[in-house]
């Protein structure tokens, strides 16, 4: 019998402390959240969609800008999954270096900007919650998160748009081999 | 026309929506699945049945308006809402409900999830294919309703703003204070309700996104900190996220073209990787300032099991997509590390 109360006790304990993880998750992080989600909402709300698409557009003809500013104004704006449709200001050849370019930054945003990624959040809120362990606050990481995943953002975007016209050169020579 | 024939799927037992009376024709004949790893058995069920053709979409893409459904394999909510917001009729073998910032777009008549391959049976002959013309005509019914409705709407308004540009003429004409306090109380309407659909929207996400998955991360927690899980996890996260030839190591697994597809989905990998770093930096056991490089080292494989679906949304051609999804792979192989030693160097400085 008291066998059983041991491991009734302890099917509960294991349930009870994912409670408390739950709330001090919920306490935490969700008022901060739903407040900063909002403000980023509405600010987005004014300055409406239109715009940004003009602005994005003059954004497209340099490479620095096509694969930082362009992708950076597409996930803060229309967020994931939506920022992808930006994909289609470019010419083809260059949609798959945007695509790539775009996917990289969901989460690099997320520590300032969650509004861009909701369901995903925890890739850096997992991590950041052990530096709030230590008592540390985690703006650092978040903004240095932040910056080099724009870094990463023009590198990818440059790597795959080469490796893209790299393919695509490959197959018409294939497919002009072929014809003759 | 008379090759192909309507199929029922109806939705599994713990799946939403539907059931769907799918019917290609000459135009719309493939049954794409976007499942990964081939052709889903659902997907050649509703071929085999139809007379429609299975296309499996990673490998070869389709255009949207020549898909007669798709079948998806997707717990989140990308994939679910992407396909009923482009107008294709979506089959997901997952069970889920419309979730997600696409969910408006789910609908019972676009999308059944839970289905397996018992769900999908004939639809019994003239009987369907003429209810199936029916829902047809009532969803163009409805979309020209709402189109009524958006045009009836943007008259009104058009009215409105006339008749509010009258008054304000009018009004400036009498009295300007009451033509300022109107102004003012116009902007400020305008203001508030603007934030307080924010507070809406934030809300919607908080419940619909936010909270499950720190359900999921609470209960996953408990289990592994009451059970001692945690302590065997600990020993080989620490060395592998806690310096950066271990971080290379786990970047570059993650980001081979075979297994990075597998690690995507939903981010839920790289999460729950990120709360069980997080708690060894709790604790003390992996520095601080190795947070920066182990946020890539647990990411080089994000997004790379949705190439085709965000390159349709980017409007992109087949061709495109059949070039870029191998581009997109093999430049992980390459950019995935490069990534963590950048973060790496970033990181002198941060927390010391």
């Amino acid at each position: 019998m008291d066998f059983l109360i041991t491991l009734a006790e302890g099917f509960i304990g294991m349930f009870q402390e994912g409670g408390d993880t739950f709330m001090g998750l919920v306490t935490d992080i969700i008022p901060l959240l739903i407040a900063l989600i909002t403000a980023v909402n509405a600010l987005i709300k004014f300055i409406g969609e239109e715009r940004v698409f003009a602005f994005a557009q003059k954004c497209t003809k340099y490479f620095f800008l096509r694969y930082t500013i362009f992708p950076f104004l597409a996930v803060f704006f229309l967020t994931n999954p939506m920022c992808y449709t930006f994909g289609r200001f470019l010419p083809e050849h260059k949609k798959p270096a945007f695509y790539d370019s775009t996917v990289s930054f969901v989460h690099p945003v997320t520590g300032l900007f969650p509004h861009a990624n909701p369901a995903e959040l925890f890739v850096y809120t997992g991590i950041a919650a052990g530096i709030t362990e230590l008592g540390l606050s985690t703006g650092p990481l978040a903004l240095r998160f932040l910056l080099v995943g724009i870094v990463v953002m023009l590198l990818r975007g440059v790597v795959t748009e080469f490796i893209t016209a790299r393919m695509i050169k490959n197959r018409d020579r294939q497919s002009e081999n072929s014809v003759a | 026309m008379s090759n192909y024939k309507a199929a029922k799927v109806s939705k599994g037992s713990s799946g939403w929506g539907g059931p769907l009376v799918i019917q290609p024709d000459d135009s719309q004949k493939y049954i794409v699945s976007v499942t990964g790893g081939g052709i889903h058995p659902v997907a050649q069920e509703i071929a085999d049945k139809t007379g429609g053709i299975a296309i499996d979409g990673f490998e070869k893409s389709v255009e949207k308006n020549e898909m007669a459904c798709a079948v998806i394999n997707c717990g989140g909510t990308a994939r679910s809402g992407v396909y009923p917001k482009m107008g294709v009729l979506t089959v997901n073998v997952f069970s889920n409900s419309p979730s997600g910032p696409l969910a408006k777009f789910i609908k019972e008549d676009n999308f059944v999830s839970g289905v397996t391959v018992d769900h999908v049976e004939m639809a019994d002959g003239s009987d369907e294919g003429v209810q199936q013309k029916r829902t047809g005509e009532a969803k163009d019914e409805q979309n020209e309703s709402l189109l009524d409705k958006d045009v009836a709407k943007k008259t009104k308004e058009e009215a409105k703003q006339k008749v509010a540009a009258k008054e304000a003429s009018e009004g400036k004409k009498k009295n300007p204070v009451n033509r300022v306090i109107e102004v003012l109380g116009d902007k400020v309407g305008f203001v508030v309700s603007t934030f307080f659909q924010a507070g809406r929207d934030t809300i919607d996400t908080v419940i619909k996104n936010i909270l499950p998955f720190m359900a999921f991360v609470s209960v996953l927690m408990g289990i592994i900190t009451y059970t001692g899980i945690g302590d065997l996890i600990a020993n080989w996260v620490s060395p592998l996220a806690g310096s950066l030839v271990g971080m290379l190591i786990l970047s570059l697994i993650a980001s081979i073209p075979v297994i990075s597809p597998l690690l995507a989905p939903g981010a839920v990998i790289a999460q729950v990787v990120g709360v069980l770093i997080g708690v060894e930096v709790g604790k003390g056991n992996i520095p601080a300032q190795m947070t920066l490089p182990a946020l890539f080292a647990i990411n080089p494989q994000v997004g790379t099991d949705f190439v085709p679906v965000g390159l349709t949304l980017g409007e992109a051609k087949p061709e495109t997509i059949e070039v870029g999804v191998p581009a997109v792979l093999f430049s992980r192989l390459v950019t995935g590390p490069i990534a963590v030693v950048i973060a790496y160097f970033a990181s002198f400085g941060l927390y010391s």
